[in-house]
């Protein structure tokens, strides 16, 4: 019997295929190519979304059955899609972003008109729209990987879309380089599990489960975790997020932020939970301790940044690290044979993951609807948009506020869930190691704080206030597909947090399958609006409940107030200027001085430079002119990456030498291995 | 066909086989193009010879084919093509070798010796022309040292035909029945396409260089 999502699925296929021939074929009329390419794209992302969610909640049969696509080519290369709870779930995270960000694109494309190429932007769209449903639906190494490259490339031409910018093409190049760093380790490691499997169905992957030799086993989880690391941006494999995602075009960002990064997250669930078998410990103990480095720091060198689409890049570091923590507590629970507590971490670390999806894609979208109206992305340039686009503003702020953890929103949700597995954690693993979760969850306490105390500087300096410059002065609101893209994720933002047990339903099978547990019936209490840690001793939450007594207390504020001050006159004046005469934008906060605390706090670690050069004719307090200069050291790029690639460029000038350019060196090579070869068979 | 005559084909084929061994060694050594040119054509014609010897012999007709062909194209068209390009571009007839005279001779002796011991467990068989391996395993070898051997480009051809002698040597006289036709047709051709292509470029490369030699080829390194 062929289930829903089978019928529909291949269809909202068709549909971004159909997007992409409607984008090529009209690319002349930059109009026309826009609304059928996007346009396409937008339903075929609804028809996947509708068919993804109907296989999770009506499909109990639906558990890795495989398919296939096309007709193979050759017994090996096998176009195999595969239909089980972990796929259609991410199924649903790109479908819903692709819903989202195809809808805003109507809007954004038209900057884009007269000068770019619309039609090519929009196939390029929605090719990787469809490449990435294609990874988490293939069945089989060849197809992932296939997919996964044709992913690579139209990601690296989209970010290198506006390529007569230098930065551009820099960001393109290096996010290249590092993704088939990654793509090589992954093809390795598919290689060592063929070699026990025969087969590079993930079937018979499954079947393998962990019947690996441990050196082999360890090998395969090394190679694993670098290649889909890379690709999530774990630090300190990071560096090419925050060069390569602020120059794509937003809505490319905020897919590559939302979605792209994921496929990591995807990869690592599907392959460290299914593949290999129940991990040895350290394998916990190590994407734990990635986890929360990477969380940290991500948070700390956003702090850092006044580039809004850089500091929301290094915000995707942070909440990657976030994912990781749960998925790594819940293979050292796997581990210590506590399957209720693995599925728990692992289900806030996925529920992590959609949230990160939603929240980052409505932030990007907002910074790239500031960008276009304000026309840069500079925070120190920017100011008072609050007034000039106040819808913007809102879906920033509501983004805001669910990336900064704060209730009801979803972000607080996942990261609740999160604190309850590691704070539970410390009481059932024995032995030393435990140590680590309490540590953890202070850890993820100083990210949530330090991620409020940046999206107060993001918000507040991009938002609030006067405007610190012309452009910023004569910003105007965006089109309204751009606003109702925004309003769309921040609507769903809102809906992840307060209700919570319809979106378990969701996870629910996904945590079955992985750790082998269903654990909505344990998270889910009060008619399904109380969140419950899954022990006796765990906290109770409901977002709801918090609304509603939210609501409820803005009423006393309302009531005291026609108590006490009803009778009161109001008297309008301006703010108080320290007695000058009218505050003017100078005067205001800037993004350096709002971070200047937490950039000394953490000296040893920015080692900031700042140079102050003041010119003056008679006295030292009339400067005629000021220059200011102040730096934050990339630690990774000058410790690790730099040195790593001299060394490279070092070794390559040295074997350059074997190439001479001269035919009888290159036919004495030839000779040479012929004369090995031979010997070798004697 | 009465076994002393399969005998004698044996015979006749190990001879020719041996002849273009040594037509090799003379190659190695030969100062001037043009004799070298000859000794091609000969070598070519001692294998033509072992083709005809073995379709008479094994009685497959169309190894004719092959002889004729090769009778046609390396003994007679090739040679003349080679020797016209070598007078239109008037260069020294002498090859400049990297290494002495004596010296590529003890090489070519090793590589000899290498030959007939890789092929040792095909000679063991006592098959027709089995020994014919080890020659044509030879002429590869000493083919390709030849190649990096010289510093002309007209020689280096010369070399690669060598080596497409020595591969058709053992398609030949190993498959006593030759290789499928269409298979034996386009190496041939092939040979042929790659000895015009080359002839042209050796020609521009004259033109651009003033000079056949490729040393000077490491110029357009970037």
């Amino acid at each position: 019997m062929q289930s829903f999502s089978e019928n529909w699925l291949p269809i909202g296929l068709a549909g971004y295929v159909a997007g992409v021939v409607a984008g090529l074929l009209f690319s002349r009329n930059s109009r026309v190519a826009n609304y059928l390419s996007f346009g396409l794209g937008a339903v075929a992302a609804l028809v996947s979304l509708v068919a993804c969610v109907q296989g999770l909640v009506g499909g109990e049969a639906l558990v890795s059955q495989t398919r296939q696509l096309l007709p193979s080519l050759t017994p090996i290369i096998r176009f195999s899609i595969r239909l089980d709870p972990l796929g259609l779930f991410f199924g649903v995270i790109v479908s819903l972003l692709g819903v989202a960000l195809s809808i805003y694109s109507l809007g954004y494309a038209r900057s884009f008109y007269g000068h770019k190429s619309v039609g090519v932007f929009g196939a390029l769209f929605n090719t990787l729209l469809l490449a990435t449903t294609l990874v988490f639906l293939a069945g089989n190494a060849f197809f992932f990987l296939l997919a996964w490259e044709i992913m690579a490339l139209s990601a690296y031409c989209l970010v290198s879309f506006e390529h007569e910018r230098e930065d551009a093409r820099r960001g393109g190049v290096l996010f290249f380089v590092m993704s088939h760093l990654g793509t090589a380790c992954l093809a390795l490691g598919f290689l060592l599990l063929f070699q026990n499997a025969n087969s590079y169905e993930f079937d018979s992957f499954r079947a393998l489960s962990g019947q690996l030799e441990p050196g082999r086993r360890n090998a395969a989880f090394a190679l694993f975790l670098l290649g889909f690391g890379l690709k999530a941006g774990i630090v300190p494999l990071h560096i090419w997020l925050p060069v390569a995602h602020p120059v794509a075009p937003s809505n490319v960002s905020a897919l590559m932020s939302g979605v792209i990064i994921k496929t990591g997250i995807y990869g690592l669930a599907r392959v460290f939970f299914e593949f290999l078998g129940t991990p040895p410990q350290w394998w916990g103990v190590t994407v734990l301790t990635i986890g929360v480095v990477s969380a940290v720091l991500g948070v700390l060198y956003a702090l850092m940044e006044h580039d809004l689409k850089r500091l929301l890049a290094y915000h995707s570091i942070e909440n990657i690290g976030i994912i990781l923590m749960g998925l790594g507590a819940s293979m050292m629970f796997l581990q210590a044979r506590h399957p209720l507590l693995a599925t728990m971490a692992l289900i806030a670390g996925l529920y992590h993951t959609m949230n990160h999806a939603v929240f980052k894609g409505l932030l990007f979208l907002g910074a790239g609807a500031v960008l276009q109206a304000a026309g840069t992305r500079n925070m120190e340039d920017l100011g008072g948009l609050i007034h000039r686009m106040p819808k913007t503003a809102m879906c920033f702020l509501l983004g805001a506020v669910a990336i900064s953890a704060l209730p009801p929103l979803n972000g607080f949700v996942s990261e609740w869930l999160t604190y309850q597995a590691l704070l539970q954690g410390f009481s059932v693993t024995p032995g030393l190691i435990r140590v680590l979760f309490p540590l953890s969850g202070a850890m993820l306490a100083l990210t949530g704080a330090l991620a409020a105390a940046c999206f107060v500087k993001a918000f507040g300096i991009t938002f609030l206030a006067q405007p610190r410059s012309g452009h910023a002065r004569q910003a105007r609101e965006v089109s309204s597909p751009m606003l109702a893209g925004q309003g769309l994720l921040a609507a769903v933002c809102v809906l992840l947090g307060l209700a919570p047990s319809l979106f378990l339903r969701v996870l629910d099978p996904v945590g079955r399958q992985l750790a082998g547990v269903a654990a909505r019936d344990h998270l889910v209490t009060g008619s399904g609006w109380v969140l419950s840690g899954v022990a006796a001793g765990g906290g109770t939450v409901s977002t709801a409940g918090m609304t509603i007594l939210a609501l409820c207390l803005c009423a006393v504020p309302l009531a005291l107030w026609w108590l006490l001050a009803r009778r009161a006159r109001t008297r309008i004046g301006p703010s108080w200027d320290c007695g000058l005469k009218g505050l003017t934008p100078q005067m205001e906060y800037t993004a350096t001085g709002f971070s200047k605390p937490i950039r000394m706090i953490f000296k040893a670690l920015f080692r900031p430079r700042r140079e102050v050069q003041r010119e003056y004719d008679f006295s030292p307090y009339f400067a005629t002119t000021v220059r200011f200069e102040s730096h934050v050291e990339e630690i990774f790029e000058t410790r690790i990456y730099r040195p790593l690639n001299w060394l490279v460029l070092a070794v390559s000038r040295r074997l350059r030498a074997l190439q001479a350019g001269s035919i009888q060196a290159y036919l004495i090579y030839i000779f040479i291995t012929l004369l090995a070869l031979l010997f070798w068979t004697l | 066909m009465t076994p002393p005559s399969q005998e004698l084909g044996s015979h006749l084929i190990t001879l020719m086989a041996a002849l273009m061994l040594v037509v090799q060694m003379l190659l190695v050594v030969q100062k001037m193009l043009l004799a070298g040119i000859r000794l091609f054509a000969l070598q070519s014609l001692l294998l033509a010879g072992i083709a005809a010897a073995a379709a008479f012999f094994n009685h497959a007709s169309e190894v004719y084919v092959v002889a004729l062909l090769t009778l046609a194209g390396k003994v007679l068209f090739l040679p003349w093509l080679l020797n016209r390009q070598v007078r239109r571009i008037q260069i020294v007839q002498e090859v400049e070798p990297l290494l002495g005279a004596p010296t590529s001779m003890l090489v070519c002796g090793g590589l000899t010796l290498l030959g007939y011991m890789v092929a040792r467990p095909f000679t063991h068989l006592g098959r027709t022309g089995s020994n014919t391996l080890a020659v044509a395993i030879t002429l590869l070898l000493t083919g390709i040292f030849l190649m990096f051997n010289c510093r002309k480009a007209v020689t280096q051809v010369l070399a690669l035909l060598t080596v497409e002698n020595g591969v058709m040597l053992a398609a030949v006289a190993l498959t006593s029945y030759g290789m499928p036709l269409v298979v034996e047709l386009g190496v041939f051709f092939d040979v042929l396409v790659a000895v015009m292509v080359l002839g042209i470029l050796v020609y521009r490369i004259r033109e651009t260089f003033a000079s056949m030699d490729v040393d000077k080829l490491n110029q357009l390194k970037g």
